[in-house]
């Protein structure tokens, strides 16, 4: 039971800075990204690749953190001259584009076996490093969405145009939100191949994305508490639906796709009878006297 | 700063919004814009500000050349607007909405946010200082944790002008706003763009209320598809034969000349 609860806490802080970095993209700047789970497959993929290539784990480590803003970089430069409809296309298709060549190509990181990556042996420690992961990315989201800056993505988030006639070059400040957003998830990205002690590219399929964006709705966008919480509601359906499949016998797929119509149903009724969420964007009052 | 379009054209498809149009507006002065619909109006304001790039002409301030900068730009070299619909972050209160109309928070800077963090607060300290004056000249201080999207069109009207303030700007364009907006606060809005006149900053005001045209402006010009119809003080164009039949609608574009 104590095994269980390690386990759960640990999925559910990965989860839920997953969804923190989303919030900061499309919650705070309003950014689209319908390829979320790209920079944790490359923060995983840095560490599976330096583990395939027998270099050390530090090396995996840095390239992960490294890695994860910089391909945002090469995503976003040439894809947001796009309407934000076809940005949000093109980064589902990228996000496909880079599993499939980690699928394709074995010399990189083993192909479709996958790769073995060092285990943090004692879940404990791989729990304490995730709540951790979750504590710094929760400050650091927070911070900038209470901050001025954080006022100034939202601007951006409502009215493009108007933050420019302000004199806000919105796609440098786009740029800064998906920095920090990609390298939160790229660096839970490495911890989870060193949790799991294995990467392959079934981990990282557009269906997760999916799950991290109902985490995001549901939770209640513009708010990390609440996408925090919605990670966690998600998890706890997912989880659920396990122990119905080995209390009833139903074949594993079934059980699956049971699992994804529950989220999807979820899903619809949030946005249809509160599409702000569980917990909803606070409005901060200011008490100004002078 | 002195404002001069030069024979700036603008095509939308076969729609010439803009045709060969010149004006200049000097510090102290309101200039007023007037014209029927779709004479070409706001698409000069446009074109002043950087949403669209003219496909001729020239626009300068200040004796610098804009013509085509990107609206950031613009707005940076002290080129303010507020939009005939108004624009504002509807979702976010007023005082946000105030806030990020000032330039220049170092708590935009992410580095800052989290190494210079007195400097964070001591720039918001001064900006909200400054946010709350003008809301109290505008008479909007109670409604300061209000959501934008929830003021009346007189008020949000009243609210894009704040935010304009806020980034202080030199050159000021400004769309209709007594439209649609009440005698009392359209009074308000006379006397605070008379301020704003007299402290050198250079007006470019469009509007189709003339009792506001002739209260504010030094001189103006009247377009009619996308040219300049007549020039002159208020009183000379309001007796203007030209004038007279193009708002009576009797003048046809497309035959004249
Ligand atoms: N983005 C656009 N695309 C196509 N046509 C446009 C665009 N913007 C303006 N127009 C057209 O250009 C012409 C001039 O429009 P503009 O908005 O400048 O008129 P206006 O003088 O401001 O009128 P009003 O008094 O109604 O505000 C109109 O015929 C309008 O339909
Ligand atoms: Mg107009």
């Amino acid at each position: 039971m104590i095994d269980f609860a390690i386990y759960m806490t640990t999925i559910v802080c990965i989860w839920a800075v997953l969804a923190i970095s989303l919030n900061i993209q499309f919650g705070l700047t309003g950014l689209v990204n319908f390829g979320q789970i790209l920079p944790f497959a490359i923060g995983a993929y840095s560490a599976g690749i330096a583990s395939f290539h027998g270099l050390p784990i530090w090396v995996g480590v840095l390239a992960g953190l490294i890695m994860g803003p910089l391909i945002g970089f090469l995503v976003i430069f040439p894809t947001r001259r796009m309407a934000q409809d076809y940005w949000a296309l093109a980064s589902l298709g990228i996000a496909e584009m880079f599993r499939l060549t980690m699928l394709n190509f074995r010399g990189i990181a083993g192909g479709v076996e996958g790769t073995i990556v060092e285990r943090l042996s004692d879940p404990r420690v791989a729990m304490a490093v995730s709540v951790l992961a979750l504590v710094v990315s929760f400050i650091v989201a927070e911070r900038i969405s209470k901050a001025p800056l954080g006022r100034l993505l939202r601007v951006i988030r409502e009215d493009e145009t108007l933050a420019a006639t302000l004199g806000r070059n919105p796609f440098r400040f786009q740029v800064v939100a998906m920095a920090v957003a990609w390298a939160m998830a790229s660096a839970v990205g490495v911890l989870y191949a060193h949790i799991t002690g294995f990467v392959d590219h079934g981990s990282f399929m557009v269906i997760e994305t999916f799950i991290i964006w109902t985490a995001v709705i549901v939770g209640g966008p513009g708010r990390n508490l609440g996408v925090v919480v919605g990670a966690i509601i998600i998890q706890a359906m997912s989880v659920s639906t396990r122990f119905v499949a080995q209390w009833t016998d139903l074949p594993s797929d079934v059980v699956a796709n049971l699992r994804l119509a529950l989220v999807g149903l979820l899903l619809v009724v949030m946005i249809m009878y509160r599409p702000e969420g569980f917990l909803r964007e606070k409005k901060p009052n200011y008490d100004v006297k002078s | 700063m002195t404002l001069r379009v030069d024979e700036v054209s603008l095509a939308f498809g076969q729609l010439q919004a803009l045709d060969g149009l010149s004006l200049a507006a000097e510090p102290g002065r309101i200039v007023g814009l007037i014209g029927p619909n779709g004479s070409g109006k706001s698409t000069l304001l446009n074109v002043v500000s950087g949403i669209y790039a003219p496909q001729s002409g020239t626009v300068h301030v200040g004796g610098r050349r804009i013509t085509a900068f990107q609206p950031d730009i613009v707005a940076t070299m002290g080129v303010g607007r507020t939009f005939q619909v108004p624009r504002l972050a509807r979702r976010l209160t007023v005082f946000q909405n105030m806030l990020v109309g000032g330039r220049g928070h170092r708590g935009e800077n992410l580095w800052n946010l989290f190494v210079r963090i007195g400097a964070v607060r001591t720039d918001e300290h001064s900006m909200q200082e400054r946010a709350y004056a003008i809301v109290r000249r505008l008479g909007l201080q109670d409604k300061i944790n209000e959501l934008a999207g929830q003021l009346s069109g007189g008020q949000q009207k009243l609210l894009s002008m704040g935010v304009l303030l806020m980034s202080d700007p030199q050159i000021l364009l400004i769309d209709e706003p007594a439209a649609g907006v009440n005698p009392v606060l359209i009074e308000q809005q006379i006397v605070f763009l008379s301020q704003l006149r007299d402290e050198g900053r250079t007006i470019l005001l469009i509007e189709h209320n003339m009792d506001m045209i002739t209260g504010l402006c030094d001189d103006v010009y009247v377009l009619d598809g996308g040219r300049v119809l007549a020039y002159g003080t208020p009183d000379e164009v309001r007796r203007d034969p030209a004038v007279m039949q193009s708002y009576l609608g009797t003048h046809e574009r497309k035959v004249a000349s």
